[in-house]
Parts: structure tokens; sequence; C-alpha cells
């Protein structure tokens, strides 16, 4: 019941907010401090623990995002920028990664399901993670980095970051432990993934990945850039381009809280997103 | 949340998908009194499953000294303390606390080890319980002072704490056999599993991203083979098979026969709720407090009923034991003949027979054809 209360609060404090995402020419930079970020309105979104489904989230560390947008017609990035004391860029043991997400529904409309969608009211969720950018900027986060006294006598199978030889006789092993899929999850050249989703628990890769993005952390908060084309070819793509209105959301993890999956802080109402021609 | 049968508790307990249990269910017995913690079955899961990055402490099986070892740390102190005071049996019912009972924002009550908690695997190791004192050790049974060995793998559990906790229902129970496999593909590695399972047999790959766990050797038993941990047993204290629920028990089925029969193989920690399918005779020699701690109320009729069999009075019981670590092969059925045990498939075609008993031989000390002495070794 308390949370409900939250939530009823917030929906009343967060509506009418719109997000313009301005059109500029040219190339958008990946870089979070370009001078170019100076022309787009930033929105604050207050955020809230997850509080829907378990398992939930009940701490606050992070209260507000603000958001920024741009368009060249033909793609559109996000600007993200939050207060997080501590700057988490592993996934290991029981340590949690920083990230952000935003939340686009493919039917332009505030009543698809915030909640990741529903039933044929897919979403297109943009996943920015601190551990995939430490990879691309400070090498693979394999064993020699995370224990670089370790010692161990010999691995017979496995190559950085994790893939076994096609010819190697344990076939099963080879389906199941690790797998062509896993190791391209790992391998992507973008600290963005593109999943969609239908509802809680259904969110899931997709086959073509062409989001970019950069986050670099600065005096306490972490500046995000996301980066997508808004039609990618041989994919599915939300309706939404120049001259466009559709919605977005927010969600955002802070690692040291635990924060991973269900356990994150988000914008519980769709933000209208005004797309510039 | 629905609510699901749990024969071990002789109740409902909760969870979060509807009632329906495999067609069949993969089962291992194993007999504590006989486990030496050679660590074979450790080194056999190793090499075949968990020789990669990412894996280097992950010991999808295990073996622990029991009561001062864990793997991870502390993970059944940790498990007693959750459950806390509310553990109570009336009679064989449970009545108490489930993690499945879970919490106002958390499906299964869990915790999460740290990266340090799994470093050390054989802390303890061969640890007695408490201090020995002068003028004891073998004074009466149960023994004041005493240890154990507990192997364990993944409990395949008949309601798994890993599958409810999953927010990505990535986790999921093979309905042909019963086993609980994690879907490397769906596997974001959130650590919802490690956190949940009672039992700790779920682990997170840190260079792979995803979490990981016993597969029940799933390509051996799709061929009718038992998985490496129980062929490879030197002690030969394993033997899989598939389990009935108690009122379709099979008396020629050597899992039913040693667990709803006999009830001398037990789960380990029931009151968890989640019908854990790995089952073990507890070993004779251990207080009987901490056995029904363990084990449940059944630990101490499990008890007699070896020390009967040690005598001779369960000779049935004893034949089966000689089935375990006999075969490779899946046994299905069994029979006791005069002097053999006798193992069958699925459709009663034999697998395997063993004796019972060895002729026994005796020769002279000379050998007069050859005109030898015999030297005094076997």
């Amino acid at each position: 019941m308390r949370f409900l209360l939250i939530l009823l609060a917030l929906v009343a404090f967060s509506s009418g907010e719109t997000l313009v995402s301005k059109r500029i020419k040219g190339e958008i930079p990946l870089d979070p401090f370009a001078k170019v970020w100076e022309k787009a309105k930033g929105v604050t979104v207050p955020l809230a623990g997850q509080t829907v489904t378990k398992p939930m989230e009940t701490s606050l560390p992070v209260s507000s995002i603000t958001v920024k947008s741009l368009n060249n017609g033909k793609e559109i990035a996000f600007l993200l920028i939050w207060e997080d004391k501590t700057e988490d860029r592993f996934h290991l043991i029981n340590t949690f990664s920083d990230a952000v997400a935003v939340q686009v529904p493919y039917r332009p409309s505030s009543e698809v399901p915030v909640t990741m969608g529903g039933e044929k009211d897919r979403v297109l969720i943009l996943h920015w993670t601190a551990f995939r950018q430490e990879n691309l900027e400070k090498g693979y986060s394999d064993v020699e980095k995370i224990h670089p006294n370790y010692a161990y006598d010999w691995y017979p199978h496995a190559k950085p970051p994790y893939r076994y030889p096609e010819d190697w006789a344990n076939q099963y092993a080879l389906a199941y432990i690790g797998g062509e899929k896993v190791f391209r999850k790992n391998t992507f050249k973008t600290p963005v993934r593109e999943v969609v989703a239908e509802g809680f628990g259904s969110s899931t890769w997709k086959d073509v990945q062409t989001a970019q993005g950069k986050g670099v952390y600065r005096n306490g908060k972490w500046y995000v850039v996301i980066k997508r084309d808004f039609v990618v070819e041989n994919s599915s793509n939300p309706d939404w381009g120049p001259g466009k209105t559709t919605y977005v959301t927010f969600a955002v993890w802070d690692g040291s809280s635990g924060h991973r999956g269900a356990r994150k802080v988000l914008s519980y109402q769709w933000i209208k997103l005004k797309i510039e021609r | 949340m629905a609510k699901v049968y749990n024969w071990q508790l002789k109740r409902e307990v909760n969870y979060p998908y509807e009632h329906k249990r495999p067609k069949r269910q993969f089962a291992v017995v194993m007999d504590l009194n006989k486990c030496i913690a050679c660590q074979t079955c450790t080194v056999a899961c190793k090499t075949t499953w968990t020789p990669g990055r990412g894996q280097e402490y992950q010991l999808w099986n295990n073996v622990e000294t029991k009561p001062n070892g864990f793997y991870p740390l502390g993970w059944d102190v940790k498990l007693m303390e959750l459950l806390g005071d509310d553990q109570r049996w009336e009679g064989e019912k449970y009545v108490g606390r489930t993690v499945l009972d879970g919490t106002d924002t958390e499906t299964v009550i869990g915790w999460m080890p740290d990266d340090l908690d799994w470093a050390n695997p054989n802390i303890g190791e061969d640890e007695v319980n408490k201090p020995v004192d002068v003028g004891t050790v073998l004074e009466g049974l149960p023994h004041p002072i005493w240890m154990f060995y507990l192997p364990r793998i993944c409990n395949h559990c008949t309601y798994p704490a890993c599958v409810a906790a999953c927010p990505r229902q990535a986790i999921y129970k093979r309905e042909e056999d019963g086993i609980v496999l994690i879907d490397p593909e769906r596997c974001e590695g959130y650590q919802e599993c490690v956190k949940a399972c009672p039992y700790k047999k779920s682990m997170f790959n840190y260079v792979a991203r995803i979490s990981q766990k016993c597969i029940g050797c799933f390509p051996r038993v799709e061929q009718g083979l038992q998985p490496q941990c129980v062929i490879t047993c030197i002690g030969k204290i394993r033997l899989m098979g598939f389990i009935n629920t108690p009122e379709k028990a099979e008396r020629t089925n050597p899992i039913d026969f040693l667990v709803h029969i006999k009830k001398v193989a037990l789960p380990l920690y029931p009151q968890t709720g989640l019908e854990p399918n790995v089952y073990y005779i507890p070993p004779i020699n251990v207080s009987l407090d901490f056995l029904k701690q363990m084990f449940g109320p059944g630990a101490e009729r499990a008890v007699r009923t070896y020390m009967a069999m040690r005598e001779g009075r369960e000779p049935e019981l004893q034949a089966l034991l000689h089935l375990f670590g006999s075969t490779d092969r899946i046994v299905h059925h069994f029979a006791v003949g005069k002097n053999e045990v006798i193992g069958y498939d699925e459709d009663w075609k034999e697998i395997v027979r063993v004796p019972l008993y060895e002729p026994f031989q005796i020769r002279p000390h000379k050998d007069e054809k050859i005109g030898v002495v015999r030297q005094d070794i076997p």
C-alpha cells in the first residue's frame, strides 16, 4: 500500500512534462560534453524504486535523472545525467554495474503499459551498462584483469572472453555452457544493448544490435549518451521519426546498491517525446 | 502465488507457478556412511563441465565436511538463521517457515554469498564437531565426537527456488526428467538464482557473465546413463535413478525403495520447501539432533534401519546397496536373487548382476604341486 501511494504521488508529480528532441544538422557526437548538447533543453524526471513486481527495490539511491535529446533526421540521441556517489564499472560475483535505460513503445501511445510493455504491445529498450563501457575502454574484464595474481594451471578449452573451440570433444559443454550466443553478447563493440520486451521478464536481445553510446563518470555524476537510428534495416523499429511524437521512460541502476534487473529505480509515467522535424 | 503439494513436508507450499510435476524426476541417493571425501566426483565434474574461465571456483559437485565445512562459506548456517526458530515439525508434517514463503518484496527468502565465500571449498575439512575430550571416541552410539562428509550436487528440486526467483524465466525444469537448467542465452547474470537457492548450487561466472549450475549431466541421462559424479565414485556411494511420489512408489524402483519403502534415504534440509531430489542415507555415528535438523524427523528411523541392515536384518536393502556403482546405466528396476542383485532397465532388460558374497577360498600355506610357499597376501 505504501508503495502504491508513492507511485500515485509520482504520477501526479511528473505529468505534463514534454521532452523535445532538438533537430540539428550533421553527426550527433557520442561525447556527452560536446557543445551541441547545449542546444537541447533538459527535462528532469523523478525516479522511484521498482515496486510493481518481485524482486522489488525499495532503496532510492538515485531520485531523478536529467534528460536531453537531439536528432538529425536519421538518428536520435539521448543525454542522460544522474547523480551517483559510486562509480561501479564491473559485473562480478555479488558486484553489479551502474546502468541506465531508455524505453520507447513501438506504438506511439501512452496506453502501452509503462511496465516494459504488454502482450503484443512491444517496447524497445536501449540499455547502457558501465561494465560494457569498461570492457571497451580498458579491456575485457577477464580473470587476469580481475584477479591479476591468480594462479590457475591450465585452461584447456576456453579462450577469452569465453569460447570453446568448435572441435572440442565435449560438444554438450560447447552448446550449453559457453556457446556462440553468450560469446557474441559479450563481444559487441558497443556499451548499449538493444532489447525488446512485451511485459515483465520478457526482455530479449534483438538480433541486430546497432545502438551506440558512451558514458563518462565525472564529479559524482554519470553522463551517458545513447544513440540509435530511427529506422534500422532488417530489424523491427518503433513508430518514431522526425515530426512525430512518441513517449519515453527511463530507468537507472546503481551497482553498489545491488541494483540489477528488476532491482532498479525508474520513471513510472510515459514522458511525451516531441521529435523536431 | 499458487499452492503446490510437497510430499516431503506433507503439506502445501507457496510457489509462483502452478503445480506441475515432470513426467519423471531425476534423483540421486548418496550413502553418507561410505563417503571418504576423495573428491573423485568433484574432479570428474570439474573436468567434464567447469574447466573454463570464470569457473575456477565453480564446483557443481563438492564434498564438504560436516558440521564445520561449507561451500560456499556457512551456507547452511545462514539457511538456519533465515528460517530461524520457526522450523517446527508436528510429527512428520512440517508446519514452520519455508524459503518459498518469501517477503513483501522478494519471491524467495535468500541471501547472497560474497566473492570470497566461494573461495574456500575445503574449509573445515576433517574437523570434528567439538574438541576431543579424554576417554571418548568410540563409547556407544551416536558418538559424542563425530564428523562426516557431505557430497553435494544440485538437488534438481521439484519446486526450485532458482526458477521461482529468476525474473527473466531463464531457468526451467525439464518435463522429461525434471532436471533444472539455466538457459545461457536468456540469462543476464542478475544472480537472483544465486541469492535464492538455499543450497547455493547456482553460481555466477563473471567472465561469461551468466549464472551456471549442475546440469545433472543431462546429455548422459538422455542416453540412459548415470551422471559423471555417480559413476566415478570409487566408494560406490551413489545411485542415480527416477523417483515417484510416495503414492506411486514402486517397490522394484531402487530410488523408491530406498526413499519411500525403507525410508532410509532422506532429503537435505527438507524445510526449505523445495522438495530437493538428492536423498541421503544419514551417517549412523552422528548426533541425532543434528541429523534431524539436516534431514528432518525421519532421521532416527533411517539410522535404525541402516543399523539393522548391518546386523543382517535388512537383506533386501543390503542387496540393493550392492547395485550402487555397479553400472553406468540408469537402473529402473531391481530384483534380489539368492546370492545376487540384478539391475534392469526401463523395459526390464537386465543391465547388471552383482554377487552379494564372493566365493571364499582357503589355500594351503605350501603349494605341494609346484613346491612353493605362499606369501600372506591376497
